[in-house]
């Protein structure tokens, strides 16, 4: 498209990331970068390597990451699916699949706290048909629970529009040249699909590595992971220099991830990034 | 086969995501209060949620922000997106980075840095701020659903457009948008839905009198849901849905639509939804104008959830023609912030002990005329005294509510009779501990145990109760601040770690419950009424606190909230003998004799207390 109509179109966002992205962040950067006093000090970004806050990320990272990829697993047929079925049923399912997202997120996950509980109602329906009890409230599984529950929406829908976007003669001509399902699939379909795959990915594993509220509530809070490191450091100690380092820190890893990921995105168009 | 293998995993994942919705509507016809216990059905939360302004005020806030910034941000952002997508890629990966940083930050980062703007600007907060910060969060969901739908675009078409004739405009409208609508609408869809949802940075980015429903379900965390809240997601959930099916119920196999059910057809897709929207629009405007009938005259209150009787602030506001503005927050530590920062002028604050201490200490805080409080008298002076270990002079603070920090067991669960710290770690009761998740109240019950004083900073000491906090980890269940409540009504722990004014609550919700106060001492707390420094009315704060002082209103808010009040002459008026004579609600001098209150140990121990906690939390 034209220069001129470009330059024309992306002026407002432009504009407002700087006002309000880029201008906060860099009060962050400042933060981050000084001590108490206003003094300039890297001690911030150091705290990070201590073994705690060291364990916690890793166990975030191991966390989101199995997070993202059971909802990659379960998000990827579904996605199928519903761009298989017909165009005016399938935008109904689709919205099936947000609408419990407007129950608000802290009920939602308290909710699952009083399914999962020794005495829950998941407990008591496995009770009375005599069989053994589920026992992972407060324990990492409930937590990847959590994240699942509550990210899978946001890795179906990219999913799904990507996948309703392709050609199906493009499939039928896989098929005619003599592909059998699962080649049609592995050579057309999941290339096809890469970008919301990708988009998928990122807005599973971000948002699952910093939370802290379903660590908090369906870990029991036993479990430290690096949101929770930083949300204690503004809440708790009202220590906003401490917060501020380790987020810059955090932020940092996550764009190192992504763009090692993105080299996965070969449509040559550079994907997310 | 393939068909019905098909269903089955739609219908699987359908429980999946549904399963907690189910829950939670079930809940909204729970009788009781607390959702640990199932207490018969009923819809009195229904009819009491629409007796509820702020509740409903509460509600379209939310909408008209929800709806403001999605479509808002689906404008930026989709013309952001067909900019960046015919960009060079170095600008492009430019500006992806840049659109992703607000995902990428954990929200209170994304929150903090925002109100931190803002208030260099001297914007104040309020509405629009709320608007600003959630279009600017929302932004990144829509050019992420967007960009997609723009890759698997054919150049080649807009082209032929092009070629053929059509302005670029023109081109763009006939070829290209039709294309990546479904992208767009999705964006939308996501970008409403997260501002319905948010509630971090919202907090930080509101003004007092602003609120969201989530921010008021936040606020309520500390003493429980109100079950109006499940009720309220119950009906918002019902609407949407009936909607959704309204939009979709296109009629099949029908070639050729009779006009009848064409008609039908029309007033069921569009007619009904319009007017839906249009009603809860319109109900938006008729609550948001009754809002804007104020007096002139007004105090802004900054309290905890849930932490007053509502029937209270009416009484003050009939009786004095002085409009309240109640705002409410979570913890000392969200509130500090907001008030060190001079975002908002609160007329009158009700922090607890330390961090009164902390805000004398920084010069926060005004002294109280108490000419204007001569109600002050009612309240006990015991209570005045133990106030001077944070407020020497009694200068600053009205103490509102008071308790004490003790165990809270199950007797049919446990086999001796508690009195001792020692039991929390007993491996008996391995699994079946619930521990406070706080830093201070967490290493008060560890140094406690061990004779040491609560407000320790000797180095040995802590490290002691460090290493006893670690030892004792395994046998905890969970952390837990305000479910301990719920946990222990449903019986789900043996012992918990509880405030005395939850005690109290749940023995009338679980008569197998017993509170003590461990012989080792434990902490005594009190939280008090003060007026920050820069408040703009200051003497409507104090008739306000004056007003709270007098003992009808103090009982009324007593038999509320359940926590103790230091007011005595409001004790003397308690009519249930019992409760009056509570040593739970009262404990007597010697049940006292060896807590003691939290003071402010100064930014280093805190920051050291922190980091023992967090080796703690990490073990």
């Amino acid at each position: 498209m034209n220069k001129k109509y470009n330059r024309f179109l992306s002026g407002p966002y432009v504009v407002w990331s700087t006002a309000f992205i880029l201008i906060p962040l860099a009060m962050i950067l400042y933060y981050g970068l000084t001590n108490e006093d206003g003094a300039f000090t890297l001690k911030n970004l150091a705290l990070m390597g201590s073994a705690e806050n060291l364990k916690a990320l890793g166990l975030a990272l191991l966390l989101s990451f199995i997070s993202t990829v059971i909802c990659l697993l379960l998000a990827y047929p579904l996605a199928m699916i519903l761009a298989e079925s017909s165009m005016s049923q399938s935008s109904f399912i689709v919205v099936i699949f947000i609408l419990p997202m407007w129950m608000n997120f802290l009920l939602r996950t308290l909710a699952w706290q009083t399914l999962l509980e020794k005495n829950g109602v998941i407990n008591s329906i496995l009770g009375m048909l005599h069989l053994p009890a589920l026992q992972i409230i407060n324990t990492p599984y409930a937590i990847i629970l959590g994240m699942v529950y509550n990210f899978l929406p946001f890795m179906v829908l990219p999913i799904y529009n990507a996948l309703v976007k392709i050609d199906k003669d493009i499939i039928n001509a896989g098929r005619d040249l003599g592909a059998n399902g699962f080649q049609v699939f592995w050579k057309v379909m999941f290339p096809l699909s890469l970008p919301g795959v990708i988009s998928g990915i990122t807005m599973v594993f971000v948002p699952a590595l910093t939370t802290f509220v379903i660590s908090d509530l369906l870990g029991g809070s036993k479990i430290l992971l690096i949101g929770n490191v930083i949300e204690q450091k503004f809440k708790q100690g009202s220590n906003w220099n401490a917060g501020s380092g380790l987020s810059l820190v955090l932020m940092v890893f996550i764009l190192l991830s992504m763009a090692v990921m993105n080299k996965y995105d070969k449509d040559g168009e550079g994907g997310m990034f | 086969m393939k068909n019905a293998a098909r269903k089955l995993y739609l219908t699987l994942i359908i429980i999946f995501l549904y399963a907690p919705i189910v829950t939670l509507v079930v809940l909204s016809f729970n009788s009781s209060k607390t959702r640990a216990k199932w207490g018969g059905f009923t819809l009195k939360w229904y009819s009491s949620l629409f007796s509820d302004t702020a509740i409903m005020n509460a509600l379209y806030t939310t909408l008209t922000i929800a709806l403001l910034s999605a479509f808002i941000a689906t404008l930026v952002g989709t013309t952001a997106s067909v900019a960046m997508h015919s960009m060079q890629a170095k600008y492009r990966n430019y500006l992806m980075t840049v659109t992703n940083i607000p995902m990428l930050n954990a929200d209170i980062v994304t929150g903090i840095s925002l109100m931190l703007l803002f208030i260099a600007c001297r914007v104040t907060l309020g509405y629009s701020t709320i608007l600003l910060a959630h279009i600017t969060f929302n932004i990144p969901y829509v050019i992420l659903s967007v960009m997609p739908k723009l890759k698997q675009t054919n150049k080649h078409t807009y082209e032929a457009a092009l070629d053929l004739g059509a302005s670029p405009i023109y081109a763009f409208f006939k070829v290209v948008f039709p294309d990546i609508l479904p992208g767009v609408l999705s964006g939308f869809l996501m970008a409403f839905t997260m501002s319905l949802d948010d509630f971090i940075i919202t907090h930080f980015t509101k003004g007092p009198s602003v609120d969201t429903l989530p921010t008021k379900i936040y606020s309520e965390v500390r003493k429980g849901i109100r079950p109006e809240m499940y009720a309220l997601s119950t009906l918002l959930f019902l609407t949407v849905l009936i909607l959704m099916i309204l939009i979709n119920s296109s009629p099949k196999n029908e070639e050729k639509p009779s006009r009848k059910s064409q008609m039908t057809s029309l007033v069921l897709r569009r007619v009904v939804p319009i007017t839906l929207v249009i009603l809860i629009t319109g109900g938006g405007i008729f609550y948001g104008s009754k809002n804007k009938m104020r007096s002139e005259e007004q105090v802004i209150v900054y309290n905890w959830g849930e932490y007053i009787d509502p029937d209270v602030i009416t009484m003050f506001e009939e009786e004095t023609g002085i409009s309240v503005i109640y705002e409410e927050f979570e913890t000392n530590e969200i509130m500090y912030p907001k008030i060190k920062s001079g975002a908002i002028a609160y007329d009158v604050v009700c922090p607890s002990d330390y961090m009164i201490e902390r805000m004398v200490r920084e010069d926060l805080l005004a002294e109280i005329n108490w000419d204007n409080v001569p109600n002050i008298k009612n309240i006990d002076p015991t209570y005045m005294d133990q106030s001077k270990s944070f407020d020497p002079d009694n200068a600053y603070s009205v103490p509102y509510c008071f308790g004490t920090v003790g165990i809270l067991y199950n007797k049919t669960m446990v086999d001796e009779p508690i009195d001792s710290w020692n039991v929390l770690w007993d491996p008996k009761y391995t699994d079946n501990i619930l521990m406070q998740d706080s830093v201070r109240d967490a290493f008060a019950v560890a140094l406690k145990r061990k004779g040491y004083s609560l407000n320790s900073t000797d180095v040995n000491e802590l490290e002691e109760a460090t290493a006893d906090l670690i030892e004792q980890k395994p046998l905890v269940q969970a952390y837990v601040i305000d479910q301990v409540r719920d946990k222990m009504i449903g019986n789900e722990a043996a012992i918990g770690v509880i405030y005395s004014g939850e005690a109290i609550y749940t023995q009338w919700e679980n008569e197998n419950l017993e509170y003590v106060i461990p012989k080792e001492g434990s902490n005594v707390w009190i939280d008090s009424w003060v007026i920050p420094k820069n408040a703009q009315n200051k003497e409507n704060g104090e008739k306000f606190i004056n007003f709270l002082c007098r003992p009808d209103i103090a009982l009324m808010n007593f038999e509320y909230i359940t926590y103790s009040t230091p007011n005595k002459e409001a004790r003397a008026l308690i009519e249930d003998e019992e409760l009056r004579n509570s040593t739970i609600a009262f404990p007597t001098a010697d049940m006292l004799k060896d807590c003691e209150t939290f003071r402010f140990l100064g930014n280093d121990a805190d920051a050291f207390y922190n980091e023992l906690w967090n080796k703690v939390k990490a073990h």
